[in-house]
């Protein structure tokens, strides 16, 4: 059985990880009455642990458990600064290393931030260097939100801040998701925040599900991360789950690697570094053939593909996760917060000339009652 | 003869004043001679009223009363009376002897209480009358004497003989029951003492125990005999079995016993009358209690309690007691048929039955009690109702309050797990 530590860092994080806590429960508005009848049914072993420096975030929290919420003492959050973040965590690393070291070992471990905020995007570099080295042989994943582009310059700045030491710190990769690019499922933020939350947290679950059950095709822990140190250590994940009309395990692998079905805006065929299919589903909608002949098509362009099979009933549900051998749209989004930066620095330059300018008037005058 | 010459001469004229003289004188002799006749007649009359008077004093009749007692003799004249024997005071015979000084009179004869008897032509003839007025006992009487008094006072010489030994039975007669209350059903014995406390022997003595009284029926030695003769000292009783039929508070009249003495003088005497009470027949009252504690449910026992109290006045006895169920399915009952030989008078006998539940409903348990009550075979019943309840969980609520009290601190539980 695998240990799985899950660490929502920031207020984005801490949601992503309540609504994995929430997917405990079954999902859906059932699980409002099902955290008070039943305990979270994980597939592994998974202690879960929000962190944050603003408490109120914490009290938003609904499905995880008071003592999986650890509040760092800094106030009221650390304001989009990432520099004050960093210093909070300093301050406190001892008492979040020390409720994480309660939760015992653990093979996998997932820190789930936003790379724009001010807790998640400056804690989680820091956490990660710190879980490394104390837990030297476990696999660590960043599952990184990036911010929507209208957010304003700070958080953007702070995606680009925080993307580049994420990706410099002994991670074994990184699964990317893009608010920008999910919000078109839903009309209105607040309900693409909660589609996308719950999105991360299904895939997240199914993978833990995955890697820890008997499968038809091998696919385990090592695996993943070999599959997450390929390209740019960077990946992404897709997920299709086929219906009624459309059982064809062939449409759904091809499917689940489409654009629709990605967190991050990806083109498999092109991106692509290394893959990892994992199919579930009763057996007789898993035919190897047609799915051998997917992997071989796929490993054609992403260059190696690990595949797993889970029989367990149901339509076919398929999880495609690969890493990236680039990102362009990482490179646009350093561009905006580049421009946004400037656009800061000048205005702030401009700002400061017009004050001196002001001040150049009672330059020689003395205060006279 | 001179008046009737006047009568005869020429008329006198008043108016003429010769004749007026004449006449007043003729007139004033005629008075004066009137006078003298009165007064004549008057000294006549005197002088025979003396003579007359005196013939009277010397032959009135008169009497004197005397008490006798047997040998007392009266001196009255020549006469001599002497009271021999008071031979019946109830039928007023008194024999009295009559002499007369010389010889000339010797009579002896027997007297009838109020009848006068004269002697020598009796008190109007210089004779004597004698009369026995009053015969107080057997041993003295009242004699009245009439006599002339020329004969003198008469003089009572008390006899020298010895006052005659009295001889009078005299029989003291009880009469008692040998209880005072009685119960309708129960015998009574009668007792009827007499006792002669006189002096003389009692004869033909009689009991007179009439009529039977109503409120008894007599089963054996009625009507009471007594020795008809009983000395002086001796007594006799009789006995004489009754059973009271009537219930009620009872005068028993006085029964009276007559005698006589050796003189044949009729006597009697009675007893003293007395009441006694008879209350109704005594007999057994026998009230059956049934007690259920309270419902008992299928397949669960109970206790039934039986107590048996006689409530009468006599023993029940022979009792049988036998029981039923209605309906008869669905209740069993065990022990509830008893016997018991006697149960006495405001006693007590209880015991138990065990029931058994087997179908619910309402049962009735009737016990009948069968015994001698003293006045025949008597029955008696009691009935009791008994409930057979469905198995009833006491605490079957526990089943829903419980998971409802786990539930909610459960989620209480949870709910605290999930508070931030």
């Amino acid at each position: 059985m695998l240990n799985v530590l899950m660490l929502g860092v920031g207020q984005c994080g801490n949601r992503i990880l309540d609504a994995i806590n929430k997917e405990s429960f079954g999902g859906g508005g059932a699980s409002r009455l099902a955290k008070y009848c039943m305990r979270p049914k994980f597939p592994s072993r998974v202690e879960t642990l929000a962190v944050n420096t603003a408490v109120n975030d914490l009290k938003e929290l609904r499905f995880t458990t008071a003592k999986d919420r650890l509040h760092v003492p800094n106030l009221h959050g650390v304001g989009a600064n990432r520099n004050v973040g960093k210093q909070a965590f300093m301050d406190n690393r001892d008492t979040i290393m020390g409720e994480i070291e309660k939760r015992g070992d653990f093979d996998l471990a997932f820190v789930i931030t936003s790379t724009s905020g001010g807790t998640g995007s400056s804690f989680s570099p820091l956490l990660i260097n710190e879980l490394k080295r104390q837990y030297p042989s476990i696999t660590v994943i960043t599952v990184a939100v990036l911010p929507f582009r209208e957010e304003g310059s700070i958080y953007l700045q702070n995606a680009a801040f925080s993307m580049r030491e994420l990706m410099e710190v002994d991670a074994e990769g990184i699964i990317l998701a893009d608010n920008q690019y999910m919000k078109r499922y839903s009309g209105d933020i607040a309900s693409a925040y909660d589609k996308i939350n719950s999105m991360i947290a299904q895939r997240l679950l199914f993978l833990i599900e995955s890697l820890d059950s008997e499968m038809l095709s091998v696919t385990d822990l090592g695996d993943f991360k070999t599959v997450m140190n390929g390209g740019l250590r960077i990946g992404t994940m897709g997920f299709y789950q086929a219906d009624g009309k459309n059982q064809s395990i062939k449409d759904a692998i091809e499917n689940s690697l489409k654009p629709g079905n990605l967190l991050y805006p990806a083109n498999v065929s092109e991106d692509a570094a290394r893959a990892m299919i994992i199919i579930q589903g009763s057996r007789e909608y898993l035919d190897v053939d047609q799915i051998t002949k997917e992997v071989e098509k796929l490993s054609a362009s992403a260059g190696h593909v690990f595949k797993g099979i889970v029989i367990k009933k149901g339509y076919p549900k398929v999880l495609s996760i690969f890493t990236m051998a680039s990102a362009p749209e990482l490179e646009s989004i350093y561009a905006q917060a580049a421009r946004g930066m400037q656009d800061e620095k000048e205005k702030r330059s401009r700002s400061r000339k017009q004050l001196d300018d002001a001040f150049a008037h009672i330059e020689d005058l003395e205060e006279i009652y | 003869m001179q008046a009737s010459k006047l009568e005869k001469m020429a008329p006198i004229n008043p108016s003429d004043p010769q004749d007026n003289v004449i006449y007043k004188r003729k007139w004033s002799e005629m008075r004066h001679l009137t006078y003298l006749t009165i007064f004549v007649l008057l000294i006549q009359a005197f002088y025979f009223g003396a003579v007359c008077a005196k013939e009277t004093n010397d032959d009135q009749v008169t009497y004197t009363d005397f008490t006798l007692n047997i040998g007392d003799r009266i001196d009255i004249g020549d006469y001599q009376v002497e009271l021999i024997e008071i031979q019946s005071t109830k039928d007023g015979i008194v024999v009295i002897r009559v002499s007369k000084v010389g010889g000339a009179l010797d009579e002896q004869r027997a007297f009838l209480q109020n009848s006068a008897n004269n002697f020598d032509g009796g008190s109007e003839n210089n004779g004597i009358t004698i009369t026995v007025t009053d015969i107080p006992d057997d041993q003295s009487a009242k004699v009245r004497i009439e006599y002339q008094e020329i004969l003198g006072t008469p003089r009572r010489h008390a006899s020298e003989r010895p006052a005659a030994q009295l001889d009078k039975p005299i029989l003291s007669v009880q009469e008692s029951f040998d209880r005072n209350q009685m119960n309708v059903g129960d015998e009574v014995k009668v007792t009827i003492a007499v006792k002669n406390i006189g002096t003389g022997q009692a004869l033909d003595i009689k009991a007179e125990d009439t009529p039977p009284l109503p409120e008894f029926s007599y089963i054996a030695g009625y009507p009471p005999k007594i020795k008809e003769t009983l000395d002086p000292g001796e007594s006799d009783s009789a006995v004489y079995l009754m059973s009271a039929v009537k219930e009620g508070s009872i005068r028993v009249p006085a029964i009276q016993v007559s005698y006589a003495d050796s003189k044949k003088n009729a006597r009697s005497n009675n007893s003293e009358p007395f009441n006694v009470l008879i209350n109704p027949k005594s007999k057994a009252n026998l009230a059956i209690k049934l007690t259920v504690p309270g419902p008992i449910q299928v397949g669960g026992k109970g206790v039934l309690n039986v107590s048996l109290s006689n409530m009468g006045t006599a023993t029940a006895a022979r009792i049988e007691l036998e029981g039923e169920i209605r309906p008869p399915e669905g209740l069993e009952v065990t022990g509830l048929d008893k016997s018991f030989f006697e149960i006495l008078p405001e006693k007590e006998v209880n015991y138990s039955a065990v029931l058994s539940g087997i179908a619910p409903g309402n049962y009735t348990v009737r016990l009948k009690a069968s015994y001698d009550g003293g006045d025949g075979a008597m029955i008696q019943e009691g009935t009791t109702e008994v409930v057979v309840l469905e198995q009833e969980y006491k605490y079957q609520y526990l089943l829903l309050i419980i998971p409802i009290i786990v539930i909610i601190a459960w989620m209480y539980r949870r709910y605290k797990v999930y508070k931030y």
